[in-house]
């Protein structure tokens, strides 16, 4: 006989079934209670029969159902890595956590906003083959993205040549500190960019790319823009396009800061003081400054002390202090912690 | 009798039946497509195996990650089976596996052993 999931069932039946055919039950009236006994149970045994059958066909509906899903998931998983590419992280992220709806919406926040482009890119590139031209775009746009990352700048666009990022949104460390790590990035950039420089050089690029960087901090327009259809998580106002003015009239392998920015950043980088211009779509003149250097260790490869925290600030620059401008330090120091014992006492 | 060893497949667990050490181990998800036609054969083996031990240590390692309702039913016969065995005066080990964070495959190895009367039953949690 063939194996069956209900045997045992089955043989109870089976012997309750001889005990009534064979009339051991003598009295008719218990005999009649037997049999509907086994009717009741033949009927349980059938029930739970189908039960099995029932359960086990909609597991296996359930079950296919569960591994479409997986596939479906893992189909949405590798869809969204792809178009995470498309995305600067932070936006992704906030959108992937549902921490940002997507909806045309915008707000008003204080950014530091930073351009970039290639100073004479049409010159510089007409030389170039449209494969090499690419093969050196994609290079530069990798490396640079690569380090925007590292510092956690939000990458607005690529236009052509140029890049658009920005600090503040949809993560903020603080106006000061955006500021800060923008700048940071922008030094890393370049010096990056001479490093390049030396590469494309030696493989026989007579004009490697130089990169012009504009940087500008205040309140932008930030958020979702453009149709239900088709939208764009970028920013928008006077102050983007001061930062586009900047880098426009920043010198080949420069930064060029306003003075919004410079005031947050000005304990930690050595910059000159351009002549105030004006600029195309703004009224007032804008004062802007040039960076020579930042005094970072890590970036800098400046002689230098500086220390700061709050009741301090000491910046000692070996490039900027001749001999007498030693001397003098010395002088200085030596007062100061004179008056800083007195003060101890 | 001869050791049984039936690779696990998509569908059916991994049967690992020691008739000479009387050690048995059922491993991974069962929904077989003919549960009859697959357990049909492994059961009636173990079952004649079991009926004619007498004093001697039996040990039933169950892994399963995922099985059906008529599995379940198989398994229910299982442990009856165990169990009788054990009532017959061998010493029988029944050990129920399950995945971290599987609270499910627990509860029902906890379920299953309710009934037993002679069998040792240990819950065993599988690590990562």
């Amino acid at each position: 006989m063939a194996f069956e999931i209900f045997e045992r069932e089955l043989a109870v039946l089976k012997d309750a079934t001889a005990v009534l055919e064979k009339g051991e039950i003598v009295d008719a009236s218990d005999a009649q209670r037997y049999a509907q006994l086994i009717k009741d149970y033949e009927k349980l045994l059938k029930s739970s029969r189908r039960l099995v059958r029932l359960s086990d066909r909609t597991e296996e509906k359930l079950n296919k159902l569960a591994r479409s899903f997986d596939e479906k998931n893992r189909m949405l998983e590798g869809l969204s890595v792809k178009l995470s590419k498309y995305l600067s992280p932070q936006v992704y992220h906030s959108i992937f956590s549902g921490e940002q709806d997507v909806v045309l919406s915008t707000k008003r926040k204080k950014l530091t906003v930073f351009f970039s482009d290639i100073k004479d890119f049409t010159g510089t590139t007409e030389h170039l083959q449209p494969e090499d031209l690419a093969e050196v775009l994609n290079r530069y746009f990798s490396e640079m993205s690569k380090i925007a990352l590292q510092y956690g700048a939000t990458i607005d666009k690529f236009i052509g040549d140029a890049m658009v990022m920005f600090f503040g949104d949809p993560e903020s460390k603080g106006v000061q500190e955006d500021a800060r790590i923008c700048v940071q990035m922008a030094v890393a950039m370049q010096r990056r960019m001479r490093e390049l420089e030396q590469i494309w050089r030696e493989s026989g690029n007579e004009k490697p790319f130089r990169m012009r960087i504009g940087i500008n901090t205040g309140y932008c327009n930030v958020g979702n823009f453009g149709s239900d259809q088709r939208m764009d998580y970028t920013i928008i106002g006077s102050e983007v396009n001061l930062a586009a003015r900047l880098e426009s009239k920043a010198k080949a392998g420069g930064i060029l800061m306003s003075y919004e920015t410079y005031a947050l950043v000005r304990d930690m980088v050595d910059a000159t003081e351009r002549a105030p211009v004006k600029v195309k779509g703004i009224d007032r003149e804008i004062r802007s400054f040039a960076l020579n250097d930042i005094y970072d260790e890590k970036l800098s490869e400046r002689r230098f002390l500086r220390n700061s925290r709050e009741g301090m600030i000491l910046l000692l620059d070996k490039d900027k202090l001749d001999q007498e401008g030693c001397q003098q330090a010395v002088t200085d120091l030596e007062a100061a912690l004179h008056e800083i014992k007195g003060w101890l006492e | 009798m001869e050791n049984l060893n039936i690779q696990a497949t998509q569908r059916t667990p991994e049967v690992d039946f020691n008739f000479e050490k009387s050690i048995f181990f059922l491993r991974g998800e069962s929904y077989p497509e003919d549960v009859t036609s697959f357990y049909g054969p492994v059961i009636s083996q173990l079952r004649e195996h079991l009926a004619s031990r007498e004093g001697v240590e039996i040990s039933f390692g169950f892994e399963l990650i995922y099985f059906n309702s008529s599995t379940a039913k198989i398994l229910f016969g299982l442990f009856e089976n165990l169990d009788e065995a054990a009532s017959a005066g061998n010493k029988v080990n029944i050990t129920w596996a399950f995945e971290e964070d599987d609270d499910n495959m627990e509860e029902m190895g906890a379920e299953f052993a309710e009934d037993l009367e002679h069998a040792d039953f240990q819950l065993k949690q599988l690590k990562g």
